[in-house]
């Protein structure tokens, strides 16, 4: 079985780095991680691996650094797609492969991208790599640990107990469902997407989240501050920013806390919803970037619901690939 | 940031008036109007309009070679610009420097220039300039990915950090050096990148939305301002003429400028201004309408202005600033 490598080009090199102390990660070590990958999961027998391609050519740089090595490339290959250096690219790519079968997806980025790669796949497992600003959902893991865990999915009979099904906010404008979010969902007063993040803590409205902790960095960390919710437990949690609320303070970017008055948090089971209309224009961060644009008096609607992607338990995965031997040799 | 009606009609009308004196200009040149050398901003107007939006008066900007649209961004005179396109005495240069050589300094102008990577080298001695003195004034440096493989610009980014200098250096990615595409020139695609080699933040934006570059931008002119040291950001964009007029930019792919032109930064503000902004066609059309009679009049006004004398020829050639220095 294949594995699926998308590692965003555009990830780590925001507004972020002005507005907070937001890592800064160039692409030539995004480049050297995906080779890392690679020669793990070519280590371990794997003998196809597809790669998104994109506008910094990572796929075709890291052939091209193997074939220098003498390495045999003949399983790699930049799978045949239009780029168009947005975050579709990533969506698309996740479709393809999904589609070519591969039992798992690697994806470098942050949020967003993982984001991105959720809404084009169904039931291909997705381990993510944190290479992005203030990431909850993807993790800082080493490319060769991603590399095993990956290779060792694709051998097992069973993968659930290696993987969670994760959850997801849907997000509803006027009955219509517009877009998702993996693990946070802002609205904010703003009435164009710009440069796209959010960090203005003055201006955010309301907070869905699907999870949120108050160790995280990014709004979720903001309810995070009055109640924890994991990512197994079978409900998200709403607050609204008000006057007269409990005062907080939350990592709402790197290096930046900040002082927010917030409403008791509301717990939304999986399967409930939220209504909300707003009096001002208003644009719905997912995942920390402005998406979705809503006009006064547009009815707004987050629903929280366990559909989102099987998300690799990294660490379980390679214990359970001991336990079966997969590193013993001859 | 204020998302307001003015702050909106302001940058469109930024972001017109630049199109429309390029359109102006392309045309004329290719009536044999305007003699010497054109680089058009077509297509990037989105970056100087978003960048300068933040700027105060008493801010500085250096340019380039395709410099028509920073000046226009930072207040230049149409009139004066096109009398300087043409020739002319009016011109800002009395017609001596045409299209590469625009300055205005009651207006923070230091000048666009024609040499690939000098305005780095000059924005780093305004910067040098404004600490001296001790004032919150800016320099913002526009210049292209080509100039970004110049020592002018290690050696400048590496002097504005040391020093702490409250410079942005604005790089506009258009893709292309001359002929060749960054891939040819650059093992990077961000030159955001460099930045961190010489110790200050390098930021990406879309530098065909300006509303992404205004906001970007913002934030680094504040932290320049406040005294926290240059920044580089690096607007995506895309050079919708060739390098020069009269350059047919065959080496450009047809897909490529035909998907670049889809993201054209005019057509996408007017677009979201009367879809999503609360403007009607009726207004929009005034603000174009305004504009196409300001550069008219520019184009009259540069028709009708007499050239220079022959004898102007030995005029400003030296400055009295020596004399003026000697006597301090």
């Amino acid at each position: 079985m294949s594995i699926g490598i998308i590692a965003n080009p555009a990830s780590g090199k925001d507004i972020r780095r002005l507005v907070s102390c937001a890592t800064t990660i160039d692409n030539n070590e995004k480049v050297n991680i995906v080779k890392r990958i690679t020669k793990t999961v070519m280590s371990l027998g794997q003998d196809k691996i597809y790669f998104m391609p994109d506008t910094f050519d990572i796929g075709f740089m890291v052939i091209d650094a193997l074939k220098a090595d003498r390495e045999d490339v003949s399983g790699l290959e930049v799978i045949s797609m239009p780029v168009s250096g947005s975050l579709h690219d990533s969506v698309y790519a996740g479709e393809i492969m999904e589609q070519l079968g591969t039992g798992c997806i690697i994806v470098l980025g942050g949020d967003g991208t993982s984001r991105a790669v959720a809404k084009g796949i169904r039931k291909t497992p997705m381990l993510p790599i944190s290479t992005g600003t203030n990431n909850v959902y993807p993790t800082l893991i080493e490319g060769t640990v991603a590399g095993m865990a990956a290779s060792a999915l694709t051998k097992m009979d069973n993968i659930e107990d290696c993987c969670i099904r994760d959850k997801r906010i849907e997000v509803y404008v006027n009955g219509a469902l517009r877009d998702i979010a993996l693990v946070d969902a802002t609205v904010s007063l703003d009435s164009y997407i710009g440069a796209k993040a959010i960090w203005q803590a003055e201006k955010i409205k309301a907070i869905i989240a699907t999870r949120c902790h108050p160790a995280t960095i990014g709004f979720s960390a903001v309810p995070g501050a009055l109640t924890i919710v994991k990512d197994t437990d079978d409900c998200g949690v709403m607050v609204e920013q008000s006057a007269d609320g409990t005062g907080v303070m939350a990592a709402i970017a790197a290096g930046t806390l900040e002082r927010m008055k917030l409403t008791e948090p509301e717990i939304i089971p999986v399967g409930g919803e939220k209504e909300m209309t707003f009096e001002e224009t208003c644009m719905i961060a997912l995942d920390g970037e402005r998406e979705v644009k809503v006009k006064p008096g547009e009815k707004i609607t987050f629903k929280i619901m366990r559909n989102g992607p099987y998300r690799v338990l990294t660490r379980k995965t390679i214990e359970k690939a001991q336990s079966m031997g997969l590193y013993l040799t001859d | 940031m204020a998302d307001n009606k003015d702050m909106v009609k302001d940058l469109y009308l930024t972001m017109r008036r630049i199109r429309e004196f390029e359109t102006n200009a392309m045309n004329l040149f290719a009536e044999g109007k305007i003699p010497g050398f054109v680089h058009l901003y077509l297509g990037e107007e989105a970056v100087a309009s978003g960048v300068c939006s933040n700027l105060r008066e008493d801010d500085y900007i250096t340019s380039t070679h395709r410099g028509h649209g920073h000046i226009i961004a930072k207040g230049g005179d149409l009139k004066f610009m096109m009398a300087e396109l043409f020739g002319k005495a009016t011109g800002y240069c009395k017609g001596k420097g045409g299209s590469m050589h625009i300055a205005d300094g009651t207006r923070g102008i230091i000048g666009a220039n024609g040499i690939v990577g000098a305005g780095q080298s000059i924005s780093t001695g305004v910067g040098l300039q404004i600490l001296l003195h001790k004032t919150d004034q800016v320099c913002v440096c526009f210049f292209g990915d080509g100039s970004t493989n110049q020592a002018t610009f290690h050696e400048s980014l590496n002097l504005a950090a040391v020093w702490n200098l409250p410079i942005v250096f604005v790089c506009e990615n258009n893709g292309y050096g001359i002929s060749n595409p960054q891939s040819r020139h650059q093992k990077i695609k961000d030159v955001a990148d460099r930045a961190v080699a010489y110790g200050i933040p390098g930021v990406v934006c879309d530098g065909n939305d300006v509303f992404a570059v205004r906001e970007t931008s913002a934030e680094a002119i504040k932290r320049a301002r406040e005294g926290k040291g240059p920044t580089l950001v690096e607007c995506k964009t895309y050079r919708q003429r060739g390098h020069f007029e009269g350059d047919p930019a065959i080496y450009k792919p047809k897909e490529e400028q035909e998907a670049w032109l889809k993201k054209d930064p005019l057509d996408k503000m007017s677009k979201w201004m009367t879809d999503e902004g609360g403007f009607s066609a009726a207004e929009v059309k005034a603000i174009d309408d305004q504009v196409k009679a300001e550069v008219a009049e520019a184009v009259k006004f540069a028709e009708d202005s007499p050239y220079p004398t022959p004898e102007s020829g030995v005029e400003d050639v030296y400055s009295d600033i020596v004399e003026e220095v000697r006597d301090r």
